[in-house]
């Protein structure tokens, strides 16, 4: 398995987990302060980020440091690409449902949402692209 | 798996012509990973036209003597 996947994967579990760990606080406190939840959601993000990307640069440091090349680019380009679609289609449900009647906190939990979904689709689009050799 | 692109190309044979090059020593002097050489090997990925020329100027031969169309 290269860097990119291996990284793909840690990522792609870590944005899962908080995903989950922000649903959960959200769910706890649904009309509470948007502030709320996101603080400690973005600490997870950047904290467990860190701590993986570090774990791996030091697991093979010369992978780390080397840029990716051109299948890997390819792949990072079009899994970004769908992700983007995945993003857009979020953000549009949740101003819908904002037209519908939902709430401005709700919308901004949805729009959050949005961008965790389509955070881990695109780790998941990555892995498939960079195995199925682009 | 998706559609394999119809190219075929020798870059096992020539590797092994030469020194038995491993695909990693391969990957570095061209400029991609290893992964990348396994995927060109087994004719999953066909390599940008830059790095066939790479690959093919490292063997010595010219970029139709690595790379053919299928058929």
């Amino acid at each position: 398995m290269s860097f990119r996947e291996k990284s793909a994967w840690v990522m792609g579990a870590i944005m899962l987990a908080t995903g989950v760990f922000y649903a959960q606080l959200v769910a706890g406190a649904p009309q509470a302060p948007v502030i709320g939840p996101l603080i400690p959601y973005v600490l997870a993000v950047v904290v467990f980020s860190i701590v993986a990307q570090v774990g791996l640069a030091i697991a093979s440091p010369k992978e780390a440091n080397a840029p990716a090349d051109e299948r890997e680019r390819s792949a990072i380009d079009r899994a970004g690409n769908w992700s983007g679609v995945v993003l857009g289609f979020g953000v549009v449900s949740a101003i819908i449902m904002y037209i519908g009647g939902w709430t401005a906190t709700m919308l901004v939990h949805a729009i959050v949402g949005a961008l965790i979904v389509s955070t881990v689709a695109e780790y998941a689009l990555q892995i498939y692209f960079f195995r199925r050799a682009v | 798996m998706g559609k394999r692109p119809p190219i075929t190309n020798r870059v096992r044979e020539l590797r092994e012509e030469h020194g038995k090059l491993s695909q990693a020593a391969l990957g570095e002097a061209v400029g991609v990973t290893r992964h990348t050489i396994i995927a060109i090997e087994q004719g999953r990925y066909s390599p940008s036209l830059e790095t066939a020329f790479r690959i093919a100027r490292l063997f010595g031969v010219g970029v139709e003597d690595v790379f053919g169309w299928e058929g």
